[in-house]
């Protein structure tokens, strides 16, 4: 038995195979103990898994919508300063800062030929890079504190 | 009619209130749940749940619409999540223990239809190894499986979330079942 359909057992089991690789790996479950078996196993598993879904702690919803709000009330203030064209030497700066960790990160070094470790070191390269840049732009941010007060100050008026 | 979801969220990239009031209404639990799942503590995932709906009302606009918007909403609660995470990694493993005693109870919804207490408690016992055994998990595979299994997504859709190809999620998925099962098979 020369391909077990390992990772296919799973999207068999819930049904979302395409027509022709249900029937392939069906055909293989007719002759594979193996495979049968671990199908069995995973399907057991997986209805096992989704009764047994740990309930979150209850939550005072009232409460959480109130502090929603003032989050977003504190956050727009800010909002408008984000939409604002990006100043001419803040994006050049910006865009050296990218250059260089784009350098500094170098090519991604994938350690294998499996799909999950390559997507894996790309993922991880990308989230790191994002972290990077929000503290970016929170050093941009506190630069800017002196504009966004006086943004702070035109919504107030403007609203009020 | 009912707007769809992703029709509100373009009203929400227009500042329509109330459009935000709905998506709010609709999708707060679902929110909450996943990132009290990843997270397992109740404070941070309080945090990241509040933060995905500001980023929401922030950045509709950037919702492309080609996706639905429940997979782009998850990924904007996963991403906190992930980011939370490492932020707050050193002050976690401090704090794990309180929050665990404080915990959400295992095994609230919809117990195994069981008549004999015995058996039940059994029951009981590998589930919640096995629930620790998925905390335990890598990452990406551990966020497959909430997504899966919990969120009920298929792997087209984890694939969308994760922006990885479906090939992947089932590796994921497989390689967690795997080792979820050794953690059943060895009680
Ligand atoms: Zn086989």
């Amino acid at each position: 038995m020369a391909n077990h359909p390992d990772s296919d057992l799973v999207p068999y089991v819930r049904g979302e195979l395409a027509p022709a690789d249900r029937e392939r790996v069906a055909r293989h479950l007719e002759d594979c103990p193996e495979c049968r078996e671990d199908a069995t196993a995973v399907r057991a598993l997986l209805e096992n898994l989704a009764r047994s879904v740990p309930a979150p702690p209850p939550i005072h919803w009232g409460r959480w919508r109130a502090e929603l709000r003032a989050r977003l009330d504190g956050r727009r203030g800010r909002h408008a300063w984000w939409w604002r064209p990006v100043p001419l030497a803040l994006s050049a700066s910006l865009a050296g800062v990218l250059l260089v960790l784009a350098i500094l990160g170098g090519p991604p070094r994938p350690t294998g030929s499996d799909p999950a470790s390559v997507e894996e070191v790309l993922l991880g390269r990308r989230l790191e890079l994002l972290r990077q840049l929000s503290l970016v732009e929170r050093l941009d941010l506190l630069e800017d504190l002196d504009i966004i007060g006086q943004l702070d100050r035109l919504t107030a008026t403007s609203e009020g | 009619m009912e707007l769809s979801d992703e029709a509100l969220c373009r009203r929400v990239a227009e500042r329509d209130e109330a459009a935000f009031d709905l998506l709010v209404e609709r999708y707060r639990e679902r929110a909450w749940r996943l990132a009290w799942s990843v997270l397992r503590h109740a404070e941070d995932a309080r945090d990241v749940t509040q933060e995905a709906f500001v980023r929401l009302y922030e950045a509709a606009g950037s919702f492309g619409g080609r996706a639905r918007f429940s997979t782009w909403f998850y990924r904007v609660v996963l991403n906190l999540c992930l980011d939370h995470r490492r932020r707050n990694r050193w002050w976690r493993l401090w704090a794990r223990d309180e929050d665990e005693a404080q915990g959400g109870g295992l095994l609230e919804r919809q117990p195994a239809p069981s008549h004999d207490p015995v058996d039940q408690l059994g029951r009981e016992q590998t589930m919640s190894a096995l629930w620790a055994a998925v905390d335990r998990l890598a990452p990406r595979q551990r966020a497959t499986v909430l997504l899966s299994v919990q969120e009920e997504l298929s792997t087209a859709e984890i694939a969308t979330v994760l922006k990885c190809s479906e090939a992947t999620v089932r590796v994921h998925l497989h390689r967690a079942l795997k080792t979820l099962r050794q953690t059943v098979e060895r009680r």
